[in-house]
């Protein structure tokens, strides 16, 4: 196997990329000068305040949370990314054949031992 | 491969066998499992083949570090039984913690690709920071595993942009590729690969705790609890090593110029630095930290030396200091829970009138560390020894490591001191397991016979 990589670039093939760059940070600085010049400024205290969705803010942003909490949200985060692999197996389901929905039933059977002995464990209990 | 399959299946099913009632069985069941691979891991001898688009080859190198770390791993575990006695909830998670990150090492001793060496080491270092932390109530476990998670994180992420570098001057993470590129451009393709090589250097040399990359170690080795200390100085260790030896030997031997000087470097200031570090230690498994940052060094020189010899002197220095490391750290974890958590040397006190066997088990390992003959240990320095002078120009090398094995030999007898001489200051004789004995007496014995008949192992490579 040989490396089989284009050793050729020149700096010049790198623009479009400094045009897309420079185009986002253009965006962004233009809008933020223009809506800075062309709204309406109006101040009270009540414009100030911070929002939560209408209902008045109470206490300390940092208060103690059940570790319950951190546990849900972290097997959220892992069974969540896990579907990431679903969809390219999905589109390529055909070309992938029995190899590819046998290696596919393998990574869900390891995910489900997973989930059981979570439930097991009593993660997802909250009482 | 079928050491990595059945590693991973036993692991899971290790976790529900945790579910039953009684915990009795784990330590059996872990110990069979651990004897089924090492045992399966023998049928690849010889018969090397390449798996996943030969990211993974399991050659003879490979079998040979895997069996060495799989029975350590087997030798290491019947000290676990604290644990049991006191029925420790997680006992079956730290078990199957240990066989997944058995799963990394071996990935570490038989990739082909630098993915494959990133992923065991993420495997092996993941297991260890949870391993780490394990005695929740402990403030000193929690900083262990702390400070071994941000400081690996960290140096993962130097190794992987030493990875990306080689990738972005060679366009593979293929070895084999990679030497192919090295060896058509004198070894040094451009400034971009020997910053990637430099890179890969130093993120390897903080896994294996190699000066001066090794401030980690000794807050971490204290602070992890001991059994899980054993088995990171071990089995991560040597994992390590072997890992950086192949990579050197299949990736970057064209470019031996670029990597010699830093590597000589890092070698001789681990040696000393390891060394003269445990002179002053008091406490004993600190002292152990520094002895394993001083043996990381004694394990480079095989790798300076960089001949056919290497390899075979590594295998053979890493089982003799597996063998005396899990010996000494068993021995320190029954001492230390009878002294009430004491890890100082004096807690050794008398050791030697109460429990003969203990104390005689710890000599020899003392003996084997130091390097003392008629011990594993000897020939485990002699052969790394032989191996460097084989380039005469060299020959100061070896000279400052026989200097630091000096400096080492009064360190490891302070304990040996402290078990024959010292008047006991707990008279109690400490209550070992049946089968705890066995396994001491057994690696005891092992330890001598490899100091009498080293050909045993070191004609394997």
């Amino acid at each position: 196997m040989e490396p089989a990589v284009n050793q050729q670039y020149v700096p010049s093939d790198y623009l479009p990329i400094l045009i897309q760059f420079l185009a986002a940070l253009g965006f962004v600085v233009t809008t933020l000068i223009v809506t800075h010049l062309i709204g309406p400024k109006r101040k009270s205290a009540v414009k100030d305040a911070p929002w939560e969705s209408g209902i008045e803010s109470v206490g300390d942003a940092r208060t103690p949370i059940s570790y319950k909490y951190f546990m849900t949200a972290i097997l959220f985060v892992l069974f969540d990314v896990e579907v990431i692999f679903m969809y390219p197996w999905a589109v390529n389901f055909r070309s992938f054949g029995l190899d590819g929905f046998l290696q596919m039933v393998l990574f869900m059977g390891l995910l489900l031992a997973g989930f059981f002995y979570v439930l097991k464990k009593g993660i997802l209990k909250w009482d | 491969m079928t050491s990595i399959i059945l590693l991973s299946i036993f692991g899971i099913i290790n976790l529900f066998v945790g579910f039953m009632k009684s915990k009795r069985i784990l330590l059996p069941l872990s110990l069979l499992f651990l004897a089924v691979v090492f045992g399966a891991n023998l049928f690849s001898w010889n018969e090397a083949q390449s798996y996943f688009n030969h990211m993974l080859t399991i050659d003879n190198y490979a079998v040979a570090f895997t069996g060495i770390m799989v029975l350590a791993t087997l030798l290491l575990l019947p000290f676990s039984q604290h644990y049991i006695e006191e029925a420790n909830e997680n006992l079956a998670e730290f078990y199957s913690l240990l066989l997944f990150s058995l799963v990394g090492a071996i990935m570490m001793v038989s990739y082909e690709n630098m993915l494959m060496l990133f992923i065991g080491i993420e495997i092996l270092s993941i297991a260890m920071y949870v391993l780490a932390g394990s005695d929740k109530r402990r403030l000193r476990s929690n900083e262990a595993a702390l400070k071994y998670f941000l400081m690996g994180a960290f140096f993962t992420g130097v190794l992987l942009f030493g990875i990306v570098l080689i990738y972005g001057a060679t366009g593979s993470f293929y070895l084999t590729d990679i030497a192919a590129t090295a060896a058509v451009n004198d070894g040094t393709v451009n400034a971009m690969f020997t910053l990637g090589l430099l890179l890969l250097v130093i993120g390897i040399s903080f896994k294996i705790s190699a000066a001066p990359f090794h401030f980690w170690a000794p807050d971490v080795y204290e602070g992890t609890p001991t059994l899980f200390t054993s088995y990171m100085s071990t089995v991560v260790k040597i994992a390590g090593v072997a890992a950086f030896y192949k990579l050197m030997a299949a990736a970057f031997a064209a470019s031996y110029a670029a990597w010699f000087p830093t590597l000589i470097a890092i070698t001789v200031l681990t040696l000393v630095v390891g060394n003269i570090g445990a002179v002053v230690q008091t406490n004993f498994k600190r002292m152990l930290a520094y002895s394993s940052v001083s043996h990381a060094g004694y394990l480079l020189m095989a790798l300076v030396a960089f001949n056919e010899r290497s390899d075979a002197s590594i295998l053979f220095y890493s089982l003799s200091y597996a063998l005396a490391t899990i010996v000494a750290f068993a021995v320190l974890q029954y001492v230390s829970e009878q002294r009430n958590g004491d890890e100082t040397y004096a807690a050794f006190n008398g050791l030697g009138k109460t429990n003969p066997l203990l104390a005689f088990a710890m000599t020899v390992a003392m003996c084997s560390l130091s390097g003392i003959p008629l011990t594993a240990g000897f020939f485990g320095k002699l052969f790394v020894f032989t191996a460097v002078v084989q380039d005469a120009r060299l020959m100061w090398l070896v000279v400052v490591a026989v200097l630091m094995a000096a400096v080492g030999i009064y360190y490891y007898f302070k304990v040996v001191i402290a078990m024959y001489m010292q008047p006991a200051a707990d008279a109690a004789k400490i209550r070992i397991g049946s089968f705890a004995s066995f396994m001491l007496i057994f690696i005891t014995v092992f330890t001598i016979l490899l100091g009498i008949a080293p050909a045993l192992v070191s004609d394997l490579l």
